[in-house]
């Protein structure tokens, strides 16, 4: 019984010592990022004929609040060539009649699909020539993935990027991962975007105009939470290009190899995580030289789920994902074949985030169990919770200084105190209710629960009316 | 806010609408206007009424433009020759009574050569007051053509848009500011300018379809659309010249290209 209490703290530290390494590569990258991401021309680049053209992919299923406040934002993108193509995955509600009644749509005769991905049957193609780069795909109820891959059949352009329906792009977010992309177009496969959480701030004509932390606790927490998962981490593991998951919210993909690798996989959530998986697969086993990269300046606003059941039902369906996705690719696992991927980051995953609150439940156990046996000291116990607890809120803390150094988009003073203190807050409670809702989102995959579960959305005029009377 | 300011310097320029509307609705059968600059005589307003209405026995009304002290003198009744007499008189009047007098005046007469819009009769109060001569100005069709044309400047960028703003307005174009599409389309509709300089990337609606709905705004004339942009593609270029786009410039652009295109759009 000791033995495990020994191992439990071992991990707790070696879990600890690789967060803090991982934000350490963050650090390094920062001040290239910065410098790029303030000196770069993007506005010279935005108008040029050498930027390649991108497929924009909305998929959207019950989006009728917000999805012409989307679309409106994504045909303003500051970006030389490229289409915007929502996937109406058979929504029950009037996501495709607003469509067609606000852009004035008509039904496509012969429209050419050229990709050769199953999906389910397209019931027709919606455009209207006034609004040239825009075209709206009907489809029967598929998921995500089956609408992002009826996406790819229809798109016309060699980079395609999967795009929320609930989320507005920054006007510069696209060219700013064209022009990573452009760095090293032959290497790079995927390039992932910075997901920040838009509740509180003002939105205006499809763009976020004032920025401001959310004032209700959920989003609040995951402000935090994003922050910490995308500067703190994604930078570092993007480094050395072991990124495991590009967010599905903003991601930037060559057609061809997500052709190659059969497009996304449909029935399980986590489609996101599982085409970066196939992709690092199958340029490692083909030895093709490749880069998936991470782009922090490329900024993508995203709703963030505000009650207890709609976070709840998300995490679960991460935790369910994140399940499926290290099953299916047990075979990586420690597997010298896949280099970084296999040696490091797929271990890293299984150990420690899908095992994570085995580990940290059973530790806790055992340490409460010592204490009352009297085999240990109850002071022990409180250290290494304080330890615990200080080397977490550090890492957050070291997430805010990297997005106080790089990039500022908070700009009031009051905002950064409450970072700091959320940091702190996130461990009293929402921690142990992240663990909870990973141990039950296994426990739907066990019982083959497969739904996605609800994700209500709210308009962003609600949003931001809330945010300027605040 | 640049939109704003503009706008209240027109709401001072009311005096030349409230003049259009009397000399449509009040006087539309003949009306003689006389436009008098004459620094110097605390009373000219009363002083020049006074003559007047002794010398032609008739109601004239005199109004007065209070910022650059220019009268507006409406003669009902008055033919071009009259009107012209009436001037004669009223110079060597205030030459004589007044010492160090120089009295400037332009004149016409409504419905004559020109339609009596704001334009026109702003431009005559400006003749007499900036015009080289000391003769007095009979106001005729060739110099209203040359009324100054109405530009709306479209961009985000603060900087392209105090630079456009003044160098057009230095050439003597009106011009309003517009900061994003939807913005942009509504001064459109209210303000119904001759012609739009815009940039393509704007936040609200932006592109083609915002070239689109411009051409389909319920206004009488529909604007001159010059295109001021980043955007380099060729493609997008020949679309906007088939959405009937009438020039097209990218940044960065030559200034003085610049003005000859636009100047070309004006004839």
């Amino acid at each position: 019984m000791l033995v495990y209490g020994t191992v439990a703290i071992y991990y707790v530290m070696f879990v600890n010592i690789l967060y803090f390494a991982i934000m350490g590569l963050s650090y390094r990258s920062i001040g290239t990022i910065a410098k790029r991401a303030k000196y770069s021309s993007y506005q010279t680049l935005s108008g040029s004929e050498l930027v390649p053209s991108v497929s924009l992919l909305v998929p959207a299923y019950n989006e009728e609040l917000t999805i012409i406040e989307n679309v409106y934002c994504l045909m303003t993108l500051n970006y030389p060539t490229y289409e915007v193509i929502v996937i109406n995955d058979g929504s029950s509600d009037d996501t495709l009649s607003v469509l067609i009644k606000e852009f004035k749509l008509e039904k496509m005769h012969n429209p050419e699909i050229r990709g050769t991905i199953e999906t389910q049957n397209v019931r027709g193609i919606y455009h209207n020539p006034d609004y040239p780069h825009l075209f709206i795909i009907d489809k029967e109820n598929g998921g995500k993935a089956d609408s992002l891959n009826a996406g790819i059949n229809f798109s016309h352009y060699p980079l395609i990027s999967s795009i929320d329906a609930d989320s507005l792009l920054e006007k510069d977010a696209l060219i700013r991962m064209a022009r990573m992309y452009m760095e090293n177009p032959e290497e790079t496969v995927a390039i992932g975007g910075d997901v920040r959480i838009a509740n509180g701030c003002l939105i205006e004509n499809g763009a976020v105009k004032r920025v401001s932390l959310p004032r209700k606790i959920w989003p609040m927490f995951q402000s935090i939470e994003y922050l910490k998962a995308f500067l703190g981490g994604r930078i570092g593991w993007s480094r050395m290009n072991g990124l495991i998951i590009v967010s599905g919210a903003f991601g930037l993909f060559r057609k061809d190899y997500v052709i190659a690798v059969g497009g996304y996989r449909g029935g399980y959530p986590g489609e996101d995580m599982n085409i970066i998986i196939k992709l690092h697969r199958y340029m490692l086993s083909h030895k093709i030289p490749y880069k998936v990269a991470f782009c922090p300046e490329a900024v993508c606003w995203t709703q963030a789920p505000d009650t207890y059941k709609i976070i709840s039902n998300q995490r679960m369906r991460w935790g369910r994902g994140n399940l499926k996705n290290m099953i299916e690719n047990r075979g990586m696992f420690l597997n010298p074949k896949y280099k970084i991927m296999g040696l490091i980051t797929i271990p890293y995953n299984v150990l420690f985030e899908t095992l994570n609150p085995y580990f940290r439940i059973t530790g806790l156990l055992a340490l409460a169990g010592y204490t009352l046996l009297d085999m240990t000291h109850w002071r022990i116990l409180l250290t290494f919770m304080l330890l615990n607890f200080l080397s977490g809120y550090l890492l957050s803390v070291g997430a805010v200084i990297l997005e106080e150094i790089a990039f500022r988009r908070y700009k009031k003073l009051s905002d950064l105190w409450k970072m700091l203190l959320f940091s702190a807050l996130k461990f009293v409670g929402y921690h142990q209710l992240g663990v909870l809702w990973r141990v039950q989102g296994h426990i739907q995959y066990l019982r083959k629960n497969n739904s996605w579960g609800t994700m209500t959305r709210q308009s962003w005029k609600e949003e931001s009316e809330t945010a300027s009377t605040a | 806010m640049p939109e704003s300011l503009t706008l209240e310097r027109k709401q001072q320029e009311g005096l030349y609408h409230n003049l259009e509307e009397r000399l449509n609705k009040t006087f539309p059968e003949l009306c003689g206007v006389m436009f008098l600059y004459c620094p110097g005589p605390p009373q000219l307003e009363s002083l020049v009424s006074e003559f007047l209405r002794q010398e032609t026995g008739s109601d004239i009304e005199v109004l007065k433009d209070a910022s650059t002290s220019t009268l507006a003198v409406l003669l009902p009744g008055s033919t071009l020759n009259q009107a012209h007499y009436q001037a004669l008189l009223l110079k060597r009047h205030l030459e004589e009574t007044v010492p160090e007098a120089d009295p400037r005046i332009t004149l016409t007469v409504f419905p004559g050569q020109v339609d009596p819009t704001p334009g026109v009769l702003k431009q005559m109060a400006e003749s007499a007051r900036l015009g080289p001569s000391s003769d007095i100005h009979i106001f005729t069709k060739e110099e209203a053509a040359s009324e100054p044309g109405r530009i709306l400047i479209v961009d985000n960028d603060d900087t392209i848009r105090e630079f456009l703003t003044i160098r057009l307005n230095m050439q003597g174009y009106e011009t309003l500011e517009a900061l994003d599409g939807t913005s942009a389309l509504e001064l459109i509709e209210k303000w119904e300018p001759d012609l739009v300089l815009t940039e393509l990337n704007l936040y609200g609606i932006d592109g083609l379809p915002f070239i689109n709905q411009i051409q389909k705004l319920p206004v009488e004339n529909t604007p001159k659309i010059v295109v001021l942009t980043e955007q380099r593609v060729e493609r997008t270029i020949s679309q906007c010249f088939q959405h009937g786009v009438d020039d097209y410039i990218t940044k960065p652009f030559s200034p003085v290209e610049l003005d000859a295109r636009i100047h070309r759009c004006f004839q």
